[in-house]
């Protein structure tokens, strides 16, 4: 039988050897900046989509809350109960001098109300869930916008019963529409089209019904009252927890959305 | 020629150039795989929402089309099997997409998209009340209409309107009624007399009322979000009459110190006998509304209703119904409240004009009415202004309502109703074969700048013509309510409430 005679195992030369870990540094060095770049990459598009789903969620809760706000409304009685807490007086519930005397819808600091505000909002409705008609409110407090729902009491005041500890939870963070003057600087300076003006950009913006149509508030005259409120226009504008990591550049949404309610406003 | 060691080692180099390849491979793959997830996670973010906004305006749509199709002038019009309808029939509109089935009533196969809310609402299953359906029409040139599946339309009750809550005591007697079908009542009043328009509960219901319908939908997507929504509708007629669904007089003067001209002629007539076959009761030829001892309505309809013969009607006195009075004018004293103030007159015109087929900005004249209107198919126009109608010589069928001055020419005629309300201003000074059958009403409620007045101002008719010519003696204003009930309609069911039911899921 013819057997071939192995020849001498000859090992790599140290150039080889060399050459072939160099060649093989350089492309796991490359492919190791390539992860990272893609992992930052991942974490600040997750931190985006994460702002762009709360963002969603939180407009449609309070468009679904602004839709169905009115019920049972006092037209629906012909008799009303003298427990108020059975109906509700308005659509959007207003403070100062709730239920006595109608404030007017303002912007900006313009208006007599503080609720509704542009960043404040009360509907009252009753939500289906056994406790009856509620106060359901909106608050932006800093870069926290709260929400809070509290069954309606007769003779209360909505701000007070909604103010109550423990009443309102954090329900979206990192809400810009109203920052501190450094942050808008610093937004300013990044998203010169998202803040027009350079001032907060108001959250809600509401719609009223007037014997000329459909008109924004603020309105003059009696026209421009709570219960007059037809439609709201949401907008939020919505930071991510952390700055893009590789460019430090601050991350914002911005969504809106639009409430209609149908029940009658009285 | 190589010899087989030489073979053995270039194949260990080939396996080394193999893990090396398969290493690269992996990290690459790393980062594919980070990539993919990352915008998977954000499509199905997006797509979360967009169902729920699909759910929500696919079960309005189904609303919609109930209410649309409760209307007597729908085309695809669904009466209501018994009027009022009791709390043993449900009405359901289907809308299977393809050959699916959808079967609400079928309580028991979770298949078909069964009604299970029935029973929350009203303690029993639907499957023993009588039920009658019709498919929708909302699939267009085979076109897949919105995702809705059922619509239900139902009488409701104080019970039914609670939202998982215990009702709603629309008449505060303490009791929330699960049996008696509620009815919406425009003319109600709080024991204290106070215009208080609202549901009310009673086996009776006042002439004056309308049965309120609950209307809920359900829609289901593919990817099977649901939604559920639910309206409380009330019929929309409008009328000044508190105590019944009509007019009390031929010819309505609202306010103070209202004016009256008439042509003194024999030819002009305003006849306050029901002209319908077969007729109804007998009304005023001309009312008023104002009696204080300084208010001049009475002297002056008196001074231009002349001669007396030619104003026929009912006196409003108690007792059995007298022939027909010559020279009737009276204090009309069964008029709806909310007609009788500027406040409320505006809310009547907002609710004509917000449902009306057509809204024309005045001055203008009939060259812009809207075509098709008929004796069979009555319209609800507004002109916002003045409308002249002079050198019209057709026929109008509705209603008709002119917030600024109406000139009248009498060769037009108009089979229903006529609300001058706003300026209050009604003009007319030819002769002609036309009339007005059924009934008009005349409100001043804002003054020459348009700004609402805090109370009725003086509202006018002038008819300065001779009035009807040749054969035609006896046109002027017949009250007919055949054409008045045909105009009135009802113009939209009307949403008094909206709801989201919360669905387990």
């Amino acid at each position: 039988m013819n057997v071939a005679t192995p020849q001498r195992q000859r090992g790599f030369t140290i150039i080889e050897l060399m050459i072939a870990t160099g060649i093989f540094l350089v492309i796991c060095g490359a492919m190791f900046g390539l992860l990272q770049l893609s992992q930052q990459k991942y974490s600040s598009e997750t931190q985006l989509s994460g702002a762009f789903q709360e963002t969603r969620l939180a407009i449609d809760q309070i468009v679904r809350d602004f839709n169905v706000s009115g019920y049972p409304a006092r037209s629906l009685f012909s008799a009303l109960p003298p427990d108020s807490s059975q109906y509700t007086f308005s659509p959007v519930a207003w403070s100062p001098n709730y239920a006595v005397s109608s404030c007017f819808v303002g912007t900006a600091g313009g208006g007599t109300c503080v609720t509704p505000g542009d960043f404040d909002l009360i509907v009252e409705a009753n939500l289906g869930n056994g406790a009856g008609v509620s106060w359901i409110r909106y608050q932006l407090v800093g870069t926290t916008l709260f929400r809070a729902v509290v069954p309606k009491t007769a003779g209360a005041d909505p701000v007070a019963a909604t103010s109550a500890a423990g009443v309102m939870v954090p329900f979206l963070t990192n809400v810009m529409n109203n920052p501190s003057a450094a942050q808008l600087a610093l937004i300013v300076a990044n998203y010169p089209g998202m803040f027009p003006g350079g001032v907060p950009q108001p959250i809600f913006k509401y719609t009223c019904d007037t014997s000329a149509g459909l008109l924004s508030c603020p309105l003059a005259g009696n026209d421009g009252i709570p219960a007059n409120i037809r439609d709201v226009d949401v907008a939020l504008i919505v930071m991510t927890r952390q700055p893009d990591m590789q460019t430090q550049q601050l991350k914002l949404v911005e969504l809106s959305g639009r409430g209609r309610r149908v029940n009658p406003s009285k | 020629m190589k010899s087989r060691a030489e073979f053995e080692k270039v194949r260990r180099q080939r396996g080394a150039a193999l893990l090396i390849a398969i290493f690269a491979l992996l990290l690459i793959s790393v980062v594919a795989i980070a990539l993919i997830v990352s915008s998977g996670t954000e499509t199905s973010l997006a797509s979360n929402y967009r169902t729920s906004t699909s759910a929500y305006y696919g079960s309005l749509a189904g609303l919609e089309e109930g209410r649309g199709r409760l209307l007597p002038t729908s085309l695809n019009y669904i009466p209501l099997p018994a009027n009022p309808m009791p709390l043993t029939q449900v009405i359901y509109i289907t809308n299977p997409v393809g050959a699916e089935i959808v079967a609400p009533d079928d309580t028991a196969n979770p298949t078909t998209y069964p009604d299970t809310q029935y029973k929350q609402e009203f303690g029993v299953d639907v499957t023993t009340r009588i039920v009658t359906k019709y498919t929708s029409v909302s699939p267009v040139a085979g076109l897949p209409g919105p995702a809705y599946k059922w619509v239900r339309i139902n009488a409701v009750t104080e019970k039914s309107l609670g939202n998982g809550g215990g009702g709603v005591d629309v008449n505060n007697d303490g009791d929330v009624d699960p049996f008696t079908p509620l009815f919406y009542d425009p003319a109600n009043r709080t024991p204290g007399g106070a215009m208080s328009p609202g549901l009310v509960e009673t086996p009776t219901p006042p002439a004056t009322a309308l049965q309120a319908l609950e209307i809920t939908s359900f829609a289901v997507l593919p990817n099977g979000s649901e939604k559920m929504l639910q309206y409380v509708v009330q019929p929309l007629v409008e009328f000044p009459n508190l105590a019944g669904q009509g007019f009390t007089a031929a010819l309505t003067l609202a306010g103070n110190n209202v004016q009256y001209t008439g042509p003194g002629t024999n030819s002009f007539f305003i006849n306050g006998q029901d002209q319908c076959n077969p007729a109804g009761p007998m009304v005023t030829a001309i009312g008023y509304t104002v009696t204080s001892g300084s208010d001049s309505s009475s002297g002056n309809i008196a001074a231009g209703a002349v001669p007396v013969a030619n104003y026929l009607g009912a006196p409003l006195t108690t007792g059995p119904p007298p022939g027909p009075s010559t020279g009737s004018i009276a204090f009309l004293n069964t008029m709806n409240g909310n007609w009788l103030t500027p406040t409320g007159l505006d809310a009547v015109v907002q609710d004509i004009t917000n449902n009306a087929d057509s809204v024309i900005t005045g001055p203008a004249t009939p060259g812009s009415f809207p075509s098709g209107m008929s004796a069979t198919h009555p319209m609800t126009i507004v002109v916002n202004g003045d409308l002249d109608l002079n050198g019209w010589h057709n026929t109008g069928y509705g209603l008709l309502l002119v917030t600024g001055t109406l000139h009248y020419d009498p060769d037009a005629t108009w089979e229903g109703g006529v609300l001058v309300i706003g300026q209050g201003n009604f003009v007319s000074t030819k002769s002609g074969t036309g009339g007005i059958d059924g009934a008009v009403f005349i409100a001043k409620t804002r003054d020459g700048s348009g700004n609402l007045l805090a109370n009725l101002g003086a509202s006018s008719f002038s008819q300065t013509g001779p009035g009807g010519v040749n054969s035609n003696v006896g046109r002027g204003i017949n009250y007919n309510s055949c054409w008045l009930k045909s105009a009135m309609g009802p113009i939209t069911y009307k949403v008094i409430a909206f709801k989201e039911i919360p669905l387990a899921n």
